[in-house]
């Protein structure tokens, strides 16, 4: 009698040697990657613009829609080098450096772009590019897309909707910096200390959104 | 200093290429040795999972490649009697919060019955202080598993309806240790040629086969297995 | 400035978590422990004190424009470079303090005072600058991780005290926040008498 306890998932591995796995659907990845798991308020990930640039709602809007514009171009172009120069080559080893520098050198481009193409979106957007190449989320999350064996599609709207959590992140606590220039916080707790702790409750509300789909 | 085109695109360069140079040049120095440091630590986890006997350790290895992982089992005898199998096994279905984990698991056989005697994690990128919390001995996974048998397991969370005791606030890293015992279990029976075939999981029919794959399953290894016959003992 | 000064000011006047405001990725990251604050402290340590000699040395010939790129590529190579050696020679340090490495590629402290420091002084000084900034950074993520072990685990470098009754919420997400913005204004406090 043989009765098992195991998957047949993992059966069928061991039968024919391949594996399939839970596929993930789209939606999943897109809410997982703007609530459940939130760059900013659940990842650590670009803490520094988060509270930098987060003083205007205006601004906040503008630097969100750089960092999806970056890694959106940076995830298309990571996952490729990944896929058919680094893993071919034997040179993963490589990767941190080689991802890098093509962040740091796509920003640039970007940059050169936007300002030929279009001056108005530049002007919108100029001033955020160059602190994005040390928006350690873009490099984070180039990183994570890659450890995850995502396929192209996957990794685009993974990245875009971390991008899109980070942007709607960002502008949520605009607008509660916003409100609070005209309170009267105590003395020792103006400026950053504030911000953390909004940012911790802000973290606290998000916490509310765990479970709600399964996660990539 | 000033920056024109040409010394711009050759500082970036050189630096780029000397410090790329290097990278390599370490990583061919270290590879090796990272190699060896690995395989003596799955050498190590294997008797470490399994209890303690006297004499020479006589190992033998199976593995099985699915997909881009492998499943490794280790039959350990001591003086011509069996002590018990130790499978490396990764958690193929399911990712950990950063990458699939890695465990070792230790199974004897007792009184006909097959009981965990061990497990160690041999790589995992969870959170430190979160899922990493599965490198601590005594840790509420480990505990849901050692000396159970695992035929009586539900591979999953108690928040799944499993019997695994999560560690606290790593709900996903916690699954994935559950489906690296499974896999691990999966492999134990797989090696004794016990393993029901996938038709049978689904209809929950009584025949094995283990004709078709049985035969066809070794992977390429790597690292010969030789040098460990007679050099690991365990007192 | 004496070179003393140069150590001290990286603790207190210039302490690069609660003055600075850098690095706050890898300080909220790892600090649900006092001991893997602590650990991702020393790592960052090591990698700054000689990212910060490096770039000291190569200063002169890089030009303006590039010199964001370049330092990244020193700094990337670097903690690859410490990542494998460590792995090789030392498993047992790597074991411990492993998982921080390669976060430290995008910890903006060590960005941060390549720009600031390194690129502007000596070899000597900008070592200095590396221990005394590294220091400050270690502490901080110490104090930080041990808060948040005692109040969300309670339990200390591993020691439990309290058990399953403290509130898990300061061990994860929120609570980094909530308790670096508490100690920030002590910090605050205490610093300015």
């Amino acid at each position: 009698m043989v009765e098992t306890n195991i998957s047949k998932e993992v059966i069928q591995g061991f039968v024919d040697g391949t594996i399939s796995v839970e596929s993930i659907t789209l939606f999943a990845v897109v809410i997982g990657a703007i609530f459940v798991n939130n760059v900013v308020l659940s990842q650590f990930l670009g803490i520094c613009p988060f509270l930098g640039v987060s003083s205007k709602v205006e601004t906040s809007l503008g630097m969100g829609m750089a960092v999806t514009f970056v890694m959106a171009l940076s995830s298309i172009v990571t996952w490729a080098l990944q896929n058919y120069i680094l893993v071919p080559f034997d040179i993963v080893y490589m990767q941190t450096i080689v991802f890098i520098l093509v962040i740091a050198a796509l920003v640039q481009m970007v940059e050169i772009v936007l300002k030929k193409v279009s001056p108005s979106l530049y002007q919108a957007l100029g001033i955020f590019l160059p602190l994005i190449t040390t928006n350690c989320a873009v490099l984070g999350v180039a990183i994570i897309a890659v450890q995850k064996d995502f396929d192209l599609l996957t990794t685009v709207v993974y990245s875009v909707s971390i991008a899109v959590g980070f942007a709607i992140a960002l502008v949520l606590f605009a607008g509660i910096r916003e409100r609070l220039e005209t309170e009267d916080v105590p003395e020792g707790m103006r400026g950053v200390p504030i911000a953390l702790i909004t940012a911790g409750l802000l973290a606290m509300a998000f916490m509310g959104f765990a479970n709600v789909v399964p996660l990539p | 200093m000033k920056s024109t085109l040409k010394n711009m695109v050759l500082v970036l360069f050189s630096i780029t290429a000397v410090a790329a140079l290097l990278v390599a040049l370490v990583n061919n120095i270290t590879k090796e040795t990272i190699a060896q440091t690995e395989q003596r630590n799955k050498d190590l986890a294997k008797l470490e999972v399994l209890p303690a006997f006297e004499g020479e350790a006589e190992l033998e290895e199976k593995c099985r490649e699915i997909g881009d992982f492998k499943v490794n089992v280790t039959t350990v005898k001591a003086n011509g009697e069996l002590v018990g199998y130790a499978v490396e096994a990764p958690s193929i279905t399911k990712n950990g919060y950063g990458d699939r984990i890695y465990l070792m698991v230790g199974f004897v056989e007792q009184d006909g019955k097959t009981i965990v005697s061990g497990v160690k994690v041999i790589s995992q990128k969870e959170t430190p202080g979160l899922g990493a919390n599965m490198l601590n001995p005594g840790n509420s996974l480990e505990q849901s598993v050692l000396g159970k048998s695992p035929a009586e397991l539900t591979f999953a969370v108690k928040k799944d309806n499993g019997s695994f005791d999560a560690l606290t606030g790593s709900t996903i890293s916690s699954r994935a240790y559950a489906n690296a015992v499974e896999t691990a279990y999966a492999g134990y029976l797989w090696a004794k040629g016990e393993l029901p075939s996938e038709e049978d999981a689904q209809s929950g029919a009584t025949t094995t086969d283990t004709t078709s794959w049985a035969t066809t399953t070794e992977c390429q290894n790597e690292t010969e297995p030789e040098a460990q016959k007679g050099e690991v003992s365990n007192e | 400035m004496s070179k003393l000064q140069l150590i001290t000011r990286g603790i207190i006047k210039d302490n690069p978590t609660f003055v600075l405001i850098l690095g706050m990725c890898p300080t909220l990251g790892v600090t649900s422990s006092a001991i893997n604050g602590m650990g991702m402290g020393v790592a960052t340590m090591a990698v700054l004190i000689m990212s910060n000699m490096v770039i000291s040395m190569i200063k002169n010939i890089v030009p303006d424009k590039v010199r964001i790129p370049v330092f990244i590529v020193v700094i990337a190579s670097f903690v690859t470079i410490i990542e494998m050696l460590m792995k090789a020679y030392v498993p047992s340090l790597y074991a411990s303090l492993g998982v921080f490495i390669p976060l430290i590629v995008v910890n903006c402290i060590i960005l941060g005072r390549a720009e600031a420091f390194a690129s502007k002084n000596g070899i000597v000084d900008s070592a200095l600058d590396g221990i005394g900034i590294g220091l400050g950074f270690t502490l901080s993520l110490t104090a930080i991780g041990a808060v948040r072990e005692i109040l969300g685990a309670g339990s200390i470098f591993g020691y439990t005290f309290a058990g399953d009754v403290m509130p898990l919420l300061f061990i994860l997400a929120p609570g980094g926040f909530l308790v670096l913005g508490y100690l920030m204004v002590l910090f605050n406090k205490l610093a300015k008498r």
